[in-house]
């Protein structure tokens, strides 16, 4: 009788179990046409609470939306749902032309109204689009839209390639579940920070979708997200864990993609401290930089050296001066600043150089940045002191008791200066805490805030760029790497700099 | 019906102390919402900008009106929206609260499994070999870091067995690593406990005297000792539930398992005033009522204190 018992249980439990394993048992899939299905899974570090375009990423990413305007991988422009736009009152009117062959994934026409519509709601619901797109007036006529802001605003075709600007068919409800675009892909079910199923749009208006369906999941932990792959629970995986990627590598279904990203790590100076308004103290401090050292130690040689703001690449990068690193050399710019080396410690007026320097957690790279500068300092006698603060935005535009700040933000997130020029050196800037205020720059900034034509724009962008440099308002470090690993069965998949298009109609497996 | 009334006001109370409180050290702990609604690290933002959109926010009236705002649609039912998603606090909170009961009930139900026979045999062979055993498991358990056992957990269940999925959540197997992490950290401390309770209760003047009425060892151990000796644990067990709901999330973050954890830290990154708020409400609710269920059950689990109740009624 026991046996019997025994044997019963065992064969429930035993169902229970082959019950629970039925997704990864179950015959091979294959899509309308009778063909293996092709689909892959993304395992990606940015969780996604909502799946609304106008306030989250993901959609762009997974190539369910589009903008009117693209950033190419060589960081220039490019039209995209708009066929071509223009201005003819120096960038306060905007006259775009919507492409006529489209229809989003519901079937219904895209057209002048469907993009004034989305639009009208990403302002309403995005405060951040609100400031940024400073829209007062969006008309439309059947492809076209006339759209006036509120001042001029040249950058606006740029503003128009963030994510946020995706359009979507607001006709739709539920935009947080499965939002309505013009993309590749369609939701088929989402469940927030979770996991994301998406089919292949079959109606999509620039060529054949390699996939018949992606998934896309997400875990913040590095390691984790490195044992996915390797227990082949996700084909791409986004950043895996820095340490792994040799290991990674020495496998050979594993294929490790690098890029550099639009992202800057700076060090920042706080000019309402007296010592630091000498040009000659900033470039001691930059000579103490050891940027290669930060690239090979600290970054584990995923890091290119910046000598300015901006990627090389970019067409309003100017010939930054090479920054050099040395002790002797930071000694000398300090002797020119008055100060005087002895026992060991700088002084002017008999009073030690002793800075307060702010940094934060949140990228680990930063604190330990932070005590490589304090340790080449230690050398020239200036006495720095680090604090770890949780809020470093708040604390710097709150307090005036910091002197230095290791930072980290991207520099052209939409292929144009204008965003980091207005907002790290305009009187006012968010991102200006350490109240920059040069004359000659402001009236740099001015000029381009003014000016339209592309060519000009990057003309006035380096001369801006130039000062910047030659000044020293910042000292630019590194700029981190983009880094990913993925199967080799993986086809046409590219890891992007800007880190807006992760999933394309091309991205196909074998 | 009187009690239970008296008994409602009372939470109600508590409830309005315990989010007044919440939301004072929000307000005076450093942190701007504003800041992260605008993307500021994103989109060319001036401080007037923020200060402008802070002011139409009420984020700079005094405390004692932003919370009296709050109360007022505490009162109707409405816990505001999330800043992070525009979606009402109530739906986001109901989206990661099955997922989270799930996972602490899992969690739980392998702490029982585990440390139930444990600690019940070192109590029972105490100071033999098993009780070392268990002693050297309690230690390890309790020293081992949650992350690390789960990825432990992952590079031999999932790499190189391949039996169960890494991370994610959908199928009962999703379930199995991450309970199966928590229980175990947690079973350590529950081993110890069941076993000193019980020593304990195996030396106390009802034992003696159900052995000299001539009960059977096993009669003894399981309907007086063992269920004498659940008091403790069951006591240590209603504060964790609440810790297991609300603060795994570590391995949430681990097993990429969305919960309510996940979910709060997020919010207090992001300074998301109306989820910070709704969670703790709903921590607090959750506590209560463990605690509720916790104080009854000593009445099953210790005949005197029910005896002692009808006597003073």
């Amino acid at each position: 009788m026991k046996r019997m018992k025994l044997a019963l249980l065992l064969s429930i439990i035993l169902t229970f179990l082959s019950a629970c394993s039925t997704e990864n048992s179950s015959k091979e899939e294959v899509n309308s046409s009778g063909d293996h299905l092709k689909e892959l899974t993304f395992l990606s570090n940015f969780p996604s609470e909502t799946l609304d375009p106008h306030l989250n990423w993901t959609p762009l990413r997974a190539g369910m939306v589009e903008t009117l305007v693209k950033m190419t991988e060589d960081l220039k422009l490019e039209p995209w749902l708009a066929e071509e736009w223009k201005s003819e009152d120096n960038g306060q009117t905007w006259i775009f032309k919507i492409r006529d062959d489209i229809t989003f994934q519901n079937g219904n026409k895209l057209d002048g109204e469907a993009v004034k519509a989305s639009l009208e709601r990403n302002i309403q619901v995005s405060e951040a689009m609100k400031a940024s797109l400073k829209i007062k007036s969006i008309r439309s006529e059947g492809q076209m839209v006339v759209i006036k802001t509120e001042q001029p605003l040249p950058q606006f075709p740029s503003e128009l390639v963030h994510p946020n600007t995706a359009i979507i068919d607001v006709s739709e409800s539920k935009i947080e579940q499965s939002p309505v675009g013009t993309g590749p892909f369609k939701v088929v079910s989402y469940e927030a920070n979770s996991k994301l199923v998406l089919d292949k749009y079959q109606g999509y208006w620039d060529g054949k979708v390699q996939l018949d369906r992606a998934t896309l999941t997400f875990n913040e932990d590095a390691n984790a997200r490195t044992l996915a792959l390797q227990a082949g629970d996700a084909d791409i995986v986004y950043r895996p864990a820095i340490e792994s990627l040799e290991t990674l590598a020495t496998e050979q279904s594993n294929v490790i993609t690098v890029v550099p990203s639009l992202r800057t790590h700076l060090l920042m100076y706080n000019m309402s401290n007296e010592t630091l308004k000498d040009i000659n103290v900033r470039k001691a401090f930059d000579a103490l930089i050891n940027r290669n050292e930060v690239v090979e130690s600290i970054m584990a040689g995923q890091a290119t050296v910046a000598n300015g703001p901006f990627l090389p690449e970019f067409p309003f990068t100017p010939n930054y001066e090479v920054k050099s690193f040395g002790i002797d050399l930071a000694k000398k710019h300090l002797e020119a600043a008055g100060y005087e080396i002895k026992d060991g410690k700088a002084l002017k007026d008999g009073k030690q150089l002793s800075l307060q320097l702010f940094t934060y957690s949140y990228r680990p790279e930063l604190p330990l940045i932070a005590q490589l500068i304090q340790s080449n300092a230690k050398q020239i006698g200036i006495n720095i002191e680090i604090q770890i603060v949780e809020n470093i935005d708040e604390y710097l535009s709150q307090n005036s008791d910091w002197g230095l700040a290791t930072y980290s933000l991207n520099t052209a997130p939409r292929g144009d200066a204008s965003y980091f020029l207005n907002s790290a050196y305009m009187v006012g800037g968010a991102l200006n805490p350490g109240h920059l205020k040069h004359d000659k720059l402001i009236e740099k900034i001015n000029e381009l805030n003014k000016t339209v034509d592309e060519g000009e724009r990057n003309l006035i962008a380096k001369d801006a760029i130039t000062i910047i440099d030659q000044e020293r308002l910042h000292s630019f470090i590194v700029y981190p790497n983009n880094f990913a690993a993925y199967k080799n069965k993986v086809q046409n998949w590219n890891l992007s700099k800007s880190e807006f298009y992760v999933l394309t109609k091309d991205t196909g497996v074998k | 019906m009187k009690q239970i009334g008296k008994r409602l006001i009372e939470l109600l109370l508590f409830l309005l102390i315990l989010s007044f409180i919440s939301f004072l050290i929000m307000k005076l702990t450093p942190g701007d919402p504003v800041r992260f609604m605008l993307n500021v690290d994103d989109v060319s933002i001036s401080e007037e900008q923020i200060e402008s959109l802070r002011e139409e926010l009420g984020f700079n009236d005094p405390v004692y009106i932003q919370f009296g705002r709050w109360v007022l649609r505490f009162f109707q039912f409405d816990l505001g929206q999330s800043f992070m998603t525009n979606q009402p606090v109530t739906e986001e909170l109901a989206k990661r609260i099955p997922a989270s009961l799930a996972l602490t009930f899992s969690a739980l139900l392998i702490l029982t499994v585990i440390s139930v026979p444990i600690g019940t045999l070192s109590a029972l062979y105490k100071d033999t070999w098993v009780d070392h055993l268990s002693r050297a498991f309690a230690l390890i358990g309790a020293s081992v870091p949650s992350f690390w056992l789960g990825l432990l957990f992952i590079q031999l269940f999932s790499v190189r067995l391949g039996w169960l999925p890494s991370m994610g959540k959908g199928t009962i197997l999703h379930m199995i690593l991450p309970s199966l992490t928590l229980g175990l950290v947690m079973a350590a401390v529950y081993v110890r406990l069941l076993r000193s309770s019980l020593l304990e209760s195996l030396g106390q003047d009802f034992i003696k005297s159900a052995k000299a009425r001539g009960l059977s060892s096993s009669r003894i151990f399981f309907f007086h000792a063992f269920r004498h000796s659940l008091i403790p644990v069951i006591t240590v067990l209603g504060v964790s539930l609440g810790s297991l709901l609300g603060g795994a999330v570590i391995i949430e973050v681990l097993f990429a398992y969305p919960g309510v954890g996940k979910l709060a830290v997020d919010a207090i990154v992001r300074r998301d005033y109306p989820v910070i708020q709704g969670y703790i409400l709903f921590m607090g609710l959750f506590v209560v009522t463990i605690n509720i269920l916790v104080d009854l059950s000593y009445r099953f689990l210790n005949p005197e204190i029910r005896l002692k109740e009808l006597d003073r009624n």
